[in-house]
């Protein structure tokens, strides 16, 4: 739930600008990171984890308008730098399907390599708690995913409030058009417009709909990323515990 | 969301759409994306929805399957706009068109442009590692894709996935998506070793993309310019607003001169008859 899927032209340009801007700088300094590794073998790397990823966000869970992310998997598997830039590669091409706003890649990429780079400590903290237990791996991602997680989901809700998105506000629907004057079942009168545009948006509401609907992908995203880094510390335990970039 | 369908859509239309430059035709999409961005009239958004429906009907692909696939991103515009909702419809239903327009002009893009060209045409805004790191998860995306149909078909032949047993299901599920995520490690080694040995010293060949404009990117370029136009005269005129039901119905006319000259021009009607 923590991929923003607000449409294009309804969050601020400010924040769109923000949000595009500390992603290239983001970027910058992973890309400078990573600049000593050979990039050649990790490269088709990331290819992999983005198109899992890619995959994973295809797969909508339509009751509860959810996706998994599979980032947490790509924080663990590729370590925070390369993670970072395979979720702004996945975002670039999600995006260019129409899955989110192209404006919103940046905040996007922010929100969702949050959950990859925390991911990725905290499951090495975790591991590192829980190393006497036989299911560590598993249990480990799994706890890292959920709390990256809400992390990630608070992130996202704290954009939207910062952004101050009233739709009422930033859409500035005009009532006196053709469309408002004959179909809006609105307020039509002058004063009841000012008073409705003097509310403020309604965080409340949209943080209890995000968290309500996402407590349940979380549930689900936490149960897989544990079951298949799980699978994969046992089948190839040096592609979760070999050098991360 | 079939995403090997929209790459052979891309790859085997032979539209206006389909010939014109990725160039013009990313610019095209910059100018539908910033009209939806300046826009917040409901009628303009609704008349931009159409006029992209023309032009999928223009490009000759199934058109319940491009309008369905760029449907996909309303599932999730639908729950800001109820977070949204003030006894009135109206923002909701802006939202949702927004939502609708761009997703809608996006995918008009991409059926009708292979990845790797669009990669090309935005290659001097980007990194190389992202350049390539494109180029690779496209490529990985459709192997994946098919592995990923195996995966599913062994695992419901050998009763992996039971009714009501979904302990047991979410389990041999993400089994599989390890092993997908494994297998996939292992065709990357094989991958790299395949480039290495057809000389790959860290830079993928770049298509050489058209950057002359030429006849039939005029059509593309001339339908972002008109679309802008009328969202900034909608944004910056308020007597624009009079006019919004002549550009619904302009729109209109559109859908039905698109849906006329595809039906009664159909060149390719023997090309299929043939295959």
């Amino acid at each position: 739930m923590s991929h923003i899927h607000i449409p294009d032209g309804v969050l601020p340009i400010w924040l769109v600008v923000i949000g595009w801007i500390a992603t290239a700088v983001i970027l910058y300094l992973c890309i400078r990171r990573v600049r000593n590794v050979q990039l050649g073998r990790k490269i088709p790397l990331i290819g992999i984890v983005s198109a899992i990823m890619i995959v994973g966000m295809t797969l909508e869970i339509v009751p509860i308008a959810y996706h998994i992310n599979m980032s947490v998997i790509a924080g663990i598997v590729l370590g925070p730098a390369l993670g970072f830039i395979s979720v702004f590669i996945v975002d670039l091409m999600i995006a260019m399907f129409g899955h989110g706003g192209f404006t919103v890649v940046g905040l996007n990429t922010l929100v969702v390599g949050t959950e990859a780079v925390i991911g990725f400590y905290l499951f090495h903290a975790l591991l590192g708690l829980l190393s006497s237990s036989k299911t560590s791996a598993g249990l480990s991602a799994a706890l890292a995913t959920m709390l990256s997680l809400i992390i990630s989901t608070s992130l996202m809700i704290g954009i939207v409030y910062v952004s101050q998105v009233n739709p009422q506000k930033i859409l500035h629907v005009d009532k006196e058009s053709f469309i408002g004057k004959v179909f809006s079942l609105g307020p039509h009168r002058e004063n009841e417009k000012h008073e409705m545009q003097d509310k403020k948006i309604d965080i409340e509401t949209f943080a209890k709909t995000v968290l309500f609907f996402g407590v349940f992908g979380w549930i689900l995203e936490a149960v897989i990323t544990g079951f298949v880094i799980r699978y994969v510390s046992r089948v190839r335990p040096d592609l979760i515990l070999s050098e991360v970039t | 969301m079939d995403i090997g369908i929209i790459d052979y859509f891309a790859n085997s239309g032979k539209s206006l759409l389909h010939r014109a430059s990725p160039l013009y035709k990313i610019i095209s999409t910059v100018f539908v994306l910033s009209s939806i961005v300046i826009t917040n009239d409901l009628i303009v958004l609704l008349s931009i929805y159409l006029m992209l429906a023309s032009l999928v009907i223009l490009t000759r692909l199934p058109f319940l399957k491009i309008i369905s696939i760029a449907a996909y991103p309303a599932i999730f515009a639908v729950l800001f706009a109820i977070s949204s909702w003030n006894e009135d419809w109206i923002i909701p239903a802006t939202i949702i068109l927004k939502a609708l327009c761009a997703a809608l002009a996006m995918v008009i893009l991409i059926v009708t442009t292979p990845y790797p060209s669009v990669f090309s045409s935005i290659s001097p805004f980007l990194p190389r590692v992202i350049l390539e790191g494109l180029y690779l998860t496209y490529r990985s995306l459709f192997i994946l894709l098919e592995l990923m149909g195996n995966l599913l078909r062994a695992l419901r032949i050998r009763g992996g996935l039971s009714p009501k047993r979904y302990i047991k299901n979410i389990s041999n599920f993400t089994s599989g998506i390890g092993l997908l995520l494994i297998r996939g490690f292992d065709l990357s080694e094989r991958l790299y070793g395949v480039m290495q040995v057809r000389g790959y010293s860290g830079k993928i060949a770049e298509e050489e993309g058209k950057r002359k404009l030429g006849q039939e990117d005029i059509f593309p370029i001339a339908f972002g310019l008109f679309i802008l136009s009328v969202s900034l005269g909608a944004r910056l005129e308020d007597d624009f607003k009079l006019y919004g039901i002549y550009l619904l119905n302009l729109s209109i006319v559109f859908v039905c001169c698109s849906a006329y000259y595809v039906y009664f021009h159909n060149t390719t009607r023997g090309v299929f008859w043939k295959r």
